[in-house]
């Protein structure tokens, strides 16, 4: 009789890392079909254009760093479809390819892979292409439009020209955008999903939002120039940067506490930056900053143990 | 704390066997914390059932005692379950004539305090719910008690020695807790107990409902089943939000716990003096035929229960645990046997999916953080110890951990948390 030598616990979860990652990809399939109803053909290019280099990257990265294939964990899918979904849907095929590889070898991989790097990978991504092809981005079409007719998003539209477009509109999507950002209820319901499977963890999204709400209503009272609350909530990235973004595990603080900070200060980034800068949009670069700040928070966070806590 | 799944059945609805004829007994010194028992027997010695044979060595220490009329054999180095060789007694069983006299059950009211102590002491009785801390050092305590817990909860999936104890012997467990409760003089008894054990349940309400003891009416507390709710600290946190530190003991907050097989034991010591030689102990998995529930003398090697078909194999089992799944320790081959704290061994067939992946690289998803039933950082454990970074263990406190493994069990990257924490406490020292 040979028997198996090993610690305990002799039981584990059923949950893997790559059953992590599927539910993910799950919890963005809502989103990801609204991009294909109101974008069409340009959306699924852009999809599959992103997903196809990110995750022959991968391979291609593993073998030159002589390790196995990381691809069967999904994160790289993961990386190119989220980069896919924050990108307008007019973008060039080469800037697509471009970021989708700077993603994957400069956002996760110089860092020493999954789990080591410090920004999101797809912000990432996207905000190289912010900075060579500016113009790129910021170039948006109407939804069921095939030809390139730039039309502002609701939140330049609101910041620009004080015009709000309706709340219906922003909750269901039909408006211009990035393509997996505009639907704010497929949003939700795969949020809600990827919660409801702890695969992600509630405290972020969930100051995050708050965060937004609280703020949104105090400068709705105190200019109404600034825009409802309801119409910050819907509009733009934040639904998506609150559910996929900003509860990416490896760049989002390992502390119950750290995780309500973060949440919190990403919200008061963003409504800064929407309030007050030149940008419409504010959810990439403060979640990137944010990314940043992570091993600190981590470092004044630590819990301490149980019957410690106290006096 | 972690809801796992029971699998309490069919062993927990299983009456209570006994093979109390093993022909050889192996019983290490080392059965509890504390420093080891001193031999006091020699090689070739006849010794009497219930005589001493290793003594209580310290102020932390227990006594030992021969579960049957045998002739010693040997003393001598031997595999052990946790420690890998220790010195251990042999005896082998000689025949014995049925001794036919009942005595009469000591009165427990005549009794001094000091008598009592001194009889649970001679009797070599520990904790038996798995810690083995000698009850009679735990039984005189430096600070007065206020709450006196009873611990019925068994919170490891497939044990359920505990629970059948409570079905079958529960009045001569709470004549165990009048005699804890004299020594003790707590305000209040409290009987926890997690609502998976329903045949337990309903005996309590029976018992407490029509017996009269010499101590108020416990309060019985049902708890929801959670992992690892039956460990003392976590348990007194359950009860009364009280929170104990590596650095307390129970009694710093007025608490007291006590495992159902340890107030047996007591029980059997003080009315009829006898020594903890033999305990429950459930035997399940599936690679046996049947699960049972068994009456073994302490010593009792799997390999003579296999050999004498106590317990059958329906498959060759791959894994056989020591205690539950979660906390219990893997045994290297039949020749380990049943120790006072082993509430139950386990027989798997094959190791789940799950054991067999590969550790992959940690993603920080903190499910280790968020399920430490101590807020400790698992994952960071396992970083430092990678790198050899030992010293820097002790900023993320590694010795207030307890153990459970939690932490393993919920990791998505199966990074074997629970190993590097144990091999960081040992590097430093």
């Amino acid at each position: 009789m040979r028997l198996e030598i090993a610690g305990p616990p002799h039981l584990k979860q059923k949950k893997n890392t790559s059953g992590v990652m599927l539910d993910v990809i799950i919890g963005l399939l809502p989103a990801t079909a609204a991009s294909l109803y109101f974008f069409g053909l340009p959306a699924l290019i852009l999809i599959l254009t992103c997903t196809l280099t990110a995750v022959i990257s991968e391979e291609i990265i593993c073998k030159i760093r002589k390790q196995k294939s990381t691809v069967s964990d999904l994160s790289a899918a993961i990386t190119g479809l989220l980069l896919a979904l924050i990108l307008p849907p007019a973008i060039r095929w080469y800037a697509a390819i471009l970021g989708s590889i700077f993603a994957i070898v400069v956002g996760k991989h110089i860092f020493g892979g999954l789990g080591s790097n410090i920004f999101n990978p797809a912000l990432l991504g996207r905000a190289l292409i912010a900075g060579a092809y500016p113009a790129m981005i910021t170039t948006y079409i109407e939804p069921g439009q095939t030809q390139a007719i730039t039309e502002a998003t609701p939140l330049m539209l609101q910041k620009f020209d004080g015009q709000l477009t309706a709340l219906g509109q922003l909750f269901f999507g039909n408006v211009s955008g990035s393509i997996g950002e505009t639907s704010a209820i497929c949003l939700i319901i795969g949020g809600v999903y990827l919660l409801a499977r702890r695969s992600a963890d509630w405290r972020i999204p969930l100051s995050l939002l708050f965060g937004v709400l609280v703020i949104s209503t105090a400068g709705y009272l105190i200019n109404p120039d600034f825009g409802p609350p309801l119409f910050h909530l819907l509009a733009g990235g934040l639904m998506l940067g609150a559910f996929f973004m900003a509860t990416d595990p490896a760049t989002t603080p390992v502390t119950k506490k750290g995780r309500f900070i973060f949440g919190t200060a990403c919200a008061a980034l963003i409504m800064t930056l929407r309030y007050f800068s030149n940008l419409a949009e504010g959810v990439l670069f403060s979640i990137l900053f944010m990314n940043a700040v992570v091993p600190l928070i981590n470092r004044y966070t630590r819990p301490k143990p149980f019957g410690r806590d106290k006096k | 704390m972690l809801k796992l799944t029971e699998h309490k059945y069919p062993q927990q609805a299983l009456k209570s066997t006994e093979f109390l004829s093993a022909q050889k007994l192996y019983l290490p010194l080392t059965q509890h914390i504390g420093k080891e028992a001193k031999v006091c027997v020699e090689k070739n010695q006849i010794v009497e059932k219930n005589q001493i044979i290793a003594e209580s060595s310290g102020l932390i220490s227990a006594a030992l005692h021969a579960p049957m009329k045998a002739k010693v054999l040997d003393i001598k180095k031997y595999p052990h379950i946790t420690l890998q060789k220790t010195e251990t007694i042999i005896l082998e069983a000689l025949p014995e004539k049925e001794s036919k006299v009942s005595s009469e059950p000591a009165q427990l009211n005549q009794a001094s305090k000091e008598s009592i102590l001194e009889k649970i002491a001679d009797k070599g009785i520990v904790g038996m719910g798995g810690a083995g801390f000698p009850t009679h050092v735990k039984l005189n305590p430096p600070k007065k008690i206020d709450t006196l817990i009873i611990n019925g909860c068994e919170c490891e999936p497939y044990l359920a020695s505990d629970c059948r104890l409570m079905a079958e012997n529960l009045i001569e467990i709470f004549k165990g807790i009048e005699v804890i409760f004299k020594l003790t003089s707590p305000r209040r008894v409290i009987f926890a107990i997690e609502d998976n054990k329903t045949e337990a349940i309903k005996n309590l309400n029976l018992v407490t409902h029509t017996k009269k003891f010499s101590f108020p009416a416990p309060e019985i507390k049902i708890l929801k089943s959670r992992y690892p709710q039956g460990g003392e600290k976590q348990l007194i946190y359950s009860l009364t939000k009280n929170k104990i530190s590596c650095q307390m003991l129970p009694c710093d907050s007025g608490c007291l716990v006590f495992n159902v097989a340890t107030c047996f034991a007591v029980y059997e010591a003080f009315y009829y003096n006898r020594p903890l030689i033999k305990r429950l102990v459930t035997f399940c998995g599936d690679a046996l035929a049947e699960p049972k529930n068994l009456w073994v003398n302490l010593g009792t090697s799997l390999r003579e229960l296999a050999d004498k078909k106590v317990i059958e194999f329906r498959h060759t089992p791959k894994r056989i645990i020591f205690g539950g799944p979660m906390m219990g320790v893997a045994a290297l081959n039949l020749d380990c046997s049943i120790l006072k704290t082993t509430g139950g061994i386990l027989f798997l067939k094959d190791s789940p999916r799950q054991l067999k992946e590969e550790e992959s690289a940690c993603i920080g998803c903190a499910q280790c953080v968020d399920n430490c039933p101590i807020n400790l950082m698992p994952l960071e454990y396992a970083k430092l110890v990678k790198n050899k970074a030992y010293t820097d263990l002790e900023d993320f406190y590694i010795k207030d951990c307890i153990e459970c493994g939690c932490c393993s069990y919920v990791c998505p990257s199966r990074i074997p948390l629970l190993d590097y924490i144990k091999l960081g406490k040992t590097k430093l020292k």
